[in-house]
């Protein structure tokens, strides 16, 4: 079978329009830049509608999307409950000068749900919460440094961003300390280090870096950071942005058998509604009371009645064992595609959050020709980026997916024969 | 993002990238190697306290940049980064420890041919207009800019945090279908070579020497280009992430 390859014309004369009006002409990480467009003319640039597990370019081409917006689209595009929540709850109120109520059944929500919540608070982006995880761990312990590990993600705030990044000071990043992932050892060196200094440790579940294959806990890590923390008076937060309720609904932290001391929500929390959250312990939110942290739509009624249709669908369905069971099926296929014609394609992590690396050569750059065969074949993937599984995805979605896999690798090998 | 700079890796980039770009200008103007027609080979060793050290040698009206310091019919010691980098900004005059004999050479031929490649570095809007100056210009702006780089990577604070995220590998660095020059990354140390890139680890490839001079000169963002396709590219994009943030560095130290 011949799948139709997609033309671009339209993304790209709205690109030009774009790019004297915005920097980079889509900036970010879902534009040709930071996305990894690799080759740029392979990719589509804006889409035009979206509808379950598919959207649409401007050009009318129609994506299979593992990128899922980049982690919010978990139920569906358009999903019928969350949008009819949404829509009734905009016939009453949005933003409004007091909150509405339906916050509060939000946060009770999230503290029946999430295993180590005790409170929750409401934010825009997964940036807003991390930050405010990071300055509670401070104002709580009266101490500067923060522990990363490397390959780590936390957002776009001066303090996640590094000594080389352009507008970031030295000042901004000299109390972050970072630490090789898995390594306990190194880990215990850096506290005895830094001893009565290290007000936190922010990390992902697990390593979802990209370029490189991502890399569970070794067993008992987790278990030995939390006695770390609880040894020298330190806080631990999970940064569950990417991962929170695709891996467990009661945290990541629960799925890997420990407790943190605060977390960070947003992509899947309200499937595409804007919402971010930070739960916590208990004994952490008068902490928060105290910190001064606040926007002007933190408190939209709206997206917080998304999230609760969101979470009780999520829990209706059982959506972290539906997505385990939609990714295993996807990424056993698209390894066996590979494989027939001679390529040796890696699937690392969380089926949920699958990540894929053609293991043939060490730049990547064959990835990265099956990556953009795939897209031009209306599978929407990236080459050095996580995906992500919704649960509008069907068995027919999954075995086109691997059908057009057979194909793209079929090309790749063509120009690399063997 | 450091808002200074230090004598030590300005001190390194005026030796391997500017003085080093001498290499480039004799083989593409024919002004240079007529300067340098009928001479002797020599060797100028440069000696810089708690700083580098280079020889460039002048042969067959070519010029060959090597590392440390062997063999010099003339030698130029300096006391310090800072005197060094005087030289370049005409505010130092060396003096030589070896090689009385030869100040003429310095003075009739090393000097004008110092004076040449700054009118390439440094164009003046008139001179770029001329069609074959700005290629030549660009081109010499490339490879200095290369080895800047390197420099860099291997001296200054933010660099060498760059540097230590880069994996071992070579980067490709060029115009497409034209000039190319190869950084080469081994733990986390690097070596510009100014020929193309044989096998990348990862490619960075400028669609003309319009978008290299471009980028280098600050009128174009190296990230915007990458968008609208006038820099493609390809392989492990994040040694290509971590140049670009070192040659932030460049452009601040160059400027």
């Amino acid at each position: 079978m011949s799948f139709k390859i997609n033309t671009y014309t339209k993304s790209r004369e709205m690109f030009n329009r774009a790019f004297k009006v915005i920097p980079s002409g889509i900036y970010g990480h879902q534009g040709p830049s930071e996305g990894c467009y690799i080759p740029n003319d392979a990719f589509p640039l804006y889409s035009s509608k979206a509808q379950g597990t598919y959207f649409w370019d401007l050009d009318g081409n129609k994506y299979i999307d593992y990128m899922c917006g980049y982690g919010p689209n978990v139920l569906g595009y358009c999903d019928p409950d969350v949008d009819a929540a949404a829509l009734e709850q905009l016939k009453k109120e949005n933003c409004v000068t007091i909150p509405s109520s339906v916050m509060v059944d939000f946060a009770e929500l999230l503290v029946d749900t999430v295993a180590c919540a005790d409170w929750a608070f409401f934010a825009k982006n997964g940036n807003d919460v991390t930050s405010l995880a990071v300055i509670t761990a401070r104002a709580a312990t009266h101490r500067k440094k923060i522990v990363f590990f490397n390959g780590y993600y936390h957002g776009v705030s001066p303090w996640t961003q590094k000594l080389d990044y352009p507008g970031i000071l030295e000042e901004e990043v000299c109390n972050n300390i970072y630490v090789p992932w898995n390594d306990y050892a190194a880990l215990e060196r850096v506290f005895e280090e830094n001893k009565g200094e290290i007000a936190g440790i922010i990390a992902q579940p697990y390593m979802h870096g990209n370029f490189v294959d991502n890399e569970f806990p070794a067993d008992g890590f987790w278990q030995k950071v939390r006695k770390l923390c609880d040894d020298n008076g330190t806080v631990l937060i999970i940064d569950d942005v990417r991962a929170g309720f695709r891996l467990d609904l009661a945290g990541s932290d629960h799925y890997f058998g420990f407790k943190a001391d605060l977390i960070c929500f947003c992509k899947a929390l309200a499937n595409g509604y804007n919402v971010s959250a930070l739960c916590g312990r208990a004994d952490l939110k008068d902490v928060v009371s105290s910190i001064t942290y606040t926007g002007s739509y933190w408190m939209s009624a709206v997206p917080f009645a998304a999230g609760i249709a969101c979470i009780n669908k999520l829990k209706q369905i059982n959506a972290p064992a539906l997505f385990k069971e939609k990714g295993e099926k996807l990424t056993t296929g698209l390894v066996a595609a590979a494989k027939e014609h001679g390529f040796h394609l890696k699937a690392t992590g969380a089926p949920a959050l699958f990540y894929l690396r053609t293991a043939d050569d060490d730049s990547l750059m064959i990835h990265q020709e099956f990556i953009a065969e795939m897209v031009k074949r209306g599978v929407f993937l990236t080459s050095h980026h996580n995906h992500f599984i919704n649960a509008s995805l069907s068995d027919e979605d999954i075995n086109r997916t691997i059908e057009i896999a057979e194909e793209a690798f079929k090309v790749v090998r063509e120009k690399h024969p063997l | 993002m450091l808002t200074t700079t230090d004598s030590k890796t300005m001190a390194y980039i005026n030796m391997f990238a500017v003085l080093g770009t001498l290499e480039n200008l004799c083989e593409l103007d024919e002004n240079a190697s007529a300067l340098l027609s009928g001479k002797k080979p020599i060797r100028i060793g440069f000696e810089v306290k708690g700083g580098p050290s280079a020889t460039l040698l002048f042969k067959n009206g070519k010029c060959r940049m090597e590392d440390g310091i062997r063999d010099c019919e003339v030698k130029l010691p300096f006391s310090s980064c800072e005197k060094f980098n005087g030289l370049i900004d005409g505010t130092t005059t060396p003096i030589p420890s070896k090689g009385f004999t030869h100040i003429g050479f310095l003075l009739k031929t090393f000097v004008p041919l110092t004076d040449l490649l700054a009118k390439y570095l440094r164009p003046s809007e008139e001179d770029m207009k001329d069609p074959a100056f700005r290629k030549k210009s660009i081109e010499m702006t490339l490879y200095c800019a290369a080895v800047a780089i390197s420099q860099v990577a291997n001296h200054d604070q933010s660099g060498k945090f760059s540097a230590n995220l880069i994996p071992d590998g070579e980067i490709a660095m060029g115009v497409k279908d034209s000039i190319g020059a190869t950084l080469r990354v081994k733990d986390h140390h690097m070596v510009t070579i100014k020929k193309p890139c044989e096998h990348p680890r990862a490619a960075m490839e400028f669609s003309s020497l319009d978008v290299v001079g471009g980028v280098l000169s600050g009128q174009l963002s190296a990230m915007g280009c990458i968008c609208d396709g006038t820099i493609s590219m390809r392989g492990m994009v994040n040694m290509i992430d971590n140049v670009n943030r070192i040659l932030d560095r460049v452009s601040l130290y160059l400027s």
